[in-house]
């Protein structure tokens, strides 16, 4: 079998090859036209970023005159600083909630029995199901009645833990074996210890990934801060929601509006030259859940 | 002597047994413990919601609160209401196209970066990105490129207002969004050719059966749990569309209601008119929608996957 092949691909080595040689020039080509595509739009928001006014009816790509009084501006007079800062914030919260409450969780349904644990954890696979758009109107009438609309509170208490994040860490816990918790078990640490000391740390690469996914899920979301800060809360108005309004408002200042946008997307940036095999398994997760 | 030591082994013994006993029930309540807030999350604000979602949607529910119930009126209204009838002809259109062009896009990408070329890390990185930026950024990027003076005019010699104008905005969005997702859709497709034994494409090369035919007869039949897969999930995504439409039009679902998405119908309902009744009838109605969506997807991949 093995040399009927290598006989075959030697009768065949002239026009293989000439085919070959067409066959990479079309796999070149068409990657020029795509990687075009994907670049072009990103150099010219960069460009335009330190263009003045006048100067975005041309469309050249280096800047003449270059000036940074579009990043000033957004920056300073278009407050980007505090919807950044706010945005920030509510980042590093969620996370550092979600963290903490998807590794106890996951932990718990991965590792401890107790009465009823297959049908909780299936409960928390359900709420899968359970589209933003259905949670929207109720959500929102029982954070109106209970005052936690127009504050932050509001959004970081519904935000507090997913059944994603919850399932990432429970299938990580099963991974790990047993003999370290019984080795703690008999230095006698009890279970809340187990779980500090001994676990939480063994789960740092999931811990990783899951703060990288969180941290970018909350700093890009639109929706839920729109509902929550955009009836008149324009103080705790976030990034990607400063964004909007500046885009609503001054609809064709565009050096202003593509400085807002690289800075609506440059930590994301940033973590993903630097954490890129994170976000692969973000895909993974996504696979699951869907 | 030996007495003691009876006494003492079996005291032992006993002890052991009182707390394993014991250690059952203090696993199980640190158990219970551990899932006591991420549960009252779920059932605050997801399980519960579901309830009182279907509950609202039976009621007149004014910006203070329940009115009186109303039956089924509310869900009569969004039926008869010209604006979520257009709102569900539009994401129809959108779904229909932008889900093929997302996986014909994706596809493409995957191909190339699977033919072994040179810097394949950088541009899979590079394609993948726009999928984990904000959708804010990549409209108002988008809103910059297609306006009238903007670069796509320049280079095809048109001045048309491309979000601007009711015969194409919508179709601009779906650009945008396909542009945006086809590099999510281009890892699963890389995964899936992955997994594709090498010893096919060497059998094709024996026979000498030449790249375009090796690609529909053999490639692209055997990626079908791939097509799959990016049809439904991403078929559910495109018609949960809101963000896009909203920044595009600055809330309002125009030019002429041409990007009014149901999310956005429920939004405005909502925020706009203050009648969350229908805003709710109308949510319960997306959740069925994609509910039976999820569940033929459930239904089909497992096959697909068991076949």
């Amino acid at each position: 079998m093995l040399q009927t092949s290598v006989a075959a691909n030697e009768a065949y080595v002239p026009p293989r090859s000439r085919r070959r040689v067409a066959g990479r020039l079309i796999v070149y080509g068409v990657l020029i036209a795509v990687a075009l595509l994907y670049f072009v739009p990103f150099a010219y928001t960069l460009s335009t970023s330190f263009k003045t006014l006048p100067q975005t009816a041309y469309f050249n790509l280096i800047p003449h005159p270059f000036t940074t009084a579009a990043w000033t501006s957004v920056w300073k007079d278009y407050d980007f600083k505090r919807y950044a800062l706010n945005s920030l914030f509510l980042a590093v919260t969620v996370t550092l909630i979600n963290l903490f409450l998807a590794s106890l969780g996951g932990y718990a349904f991965a590792r401890l029995r107790f009465p009823g644990r297959e049908v909780l954890f299936l409960l928390v696979l359900g709420t899968l199901m359970i589209p933003d758009q259905l949670r929207l109107i109720p959500v929102f009438v029982m954070l109106t009645n209970w005052h936690l609309i127009g504050n932050f509170s509001g959004y970081i208490l519904i935000s507090m833990v997913s059944a994603v994040n919850l399932f990432f860490m429970r299938q990580y816990f099963l991974t790990i074996p047993k003999d370290f918790e019984e080795a703690a078990k008999l230095d006698g640490a009890g279970f809340f210890k187990t779980f500090w000391r001994v676990m939480l740390p063994l789960a740092g690469p999931a811990i990783a990934a899951l703060a990288i996914l969180q941290f970018q899920g909350t700093w890009n979301d639109f929706f839920w801060p729109l509902i929550l800060f955009g009836q008149g809360s324009e103080h705790l108005y976030t990034i990607q929601l400063g964004l909007a309004q500046l885009s609503f408002t001054y609809q064709t200042l565009w050096p202003q509006l593509m400085a807002g946008s690289i800075l609506a997307l440059l930590p994301i940036l940033v973590i993903f030259l630097v954490f890129q095999r994170f976000f692969v398994a973000g895909v993974t997760a996504a696979g699951i859940k869907g | 002597m030996a007495t003691t030591t009876t006494t003492a082994s079996e005291s032992l013994r006993r002890a052991g047994r009182g707390s394993l006993a014991g250690a059952r029930i203090r696993e199980a309540g640190w158990g219970y413990l551990f899932v006591l807030l991420p549960m009252a999350v779920f059932g605050l604000f997801f399980i519960y919601p579901l309830v009182y979602g279907i509950y609202i949607s039976f009621f007149e529910w004014g910006i203070l609160g329940k009115v009186h119930g109303v039956g089924t009126a509310n869900y009569h209204t969004i039926f008869h209401d010209s604006v979520f009838r257009r709102s569900i002809k539009n994401i129809v259109e959108y779904t229909v196209v932008v889900v093929p062009l997302e996986m014909a896009l994706g596809l493409l990408i995957a191909l190339v970066i699977n033919a072994k070329i040179r810097g394949r890390a950088f541009f899979r990185s590079s394609f993948y990105f726009p999928s984990l930026v904000s959708s804010a950024a990549i409209t108002a990027i988008f809103i910059y490129l297609l306006n009238a003076d903007g670069l796509l005019n320049a280079i095809i010699g048109g001045n048309r207002a491309w979000f601007g104008d009711p015969s194409t905005a919508l179709w601009a969005i779906v650009g945008l969004n396909a542009w945006t997702t086809a590099g999510t859709v281009m890892l699963f497709y890389l995964a899936a050719l992955q997994s594709i034994s090498t010893d096919v494409y060497e059998a094709a090369a024996v026979d000498g059966t030449g790249t375009w035919r090796t690609f529909w007869r053999i490639t692209f039949p055997l990626l079908k749990p791939a097509h799959f897969f990016v049809l439904v999930v991403f078929g559910i995504g495109a018609l949960k569309l809101f963000d896009q439409s909203f920044i595009v039009s600055s809330g309002t679902g125009g030019p002429v209601y041409s990007t009014y998405t149901p999310v956005l119908y429920i939004y405005n309902t909502a925020f706009k008119s203050a009648e969350f009744g229908p805003a709710a009838a109308a949510g319960v109605v997306m959740f069925v929608a994609i509910f039976l969506l999820t569940l033929f997807q459930r239904a089909t991949v497992g096959r697909s996957e068991a076949g």
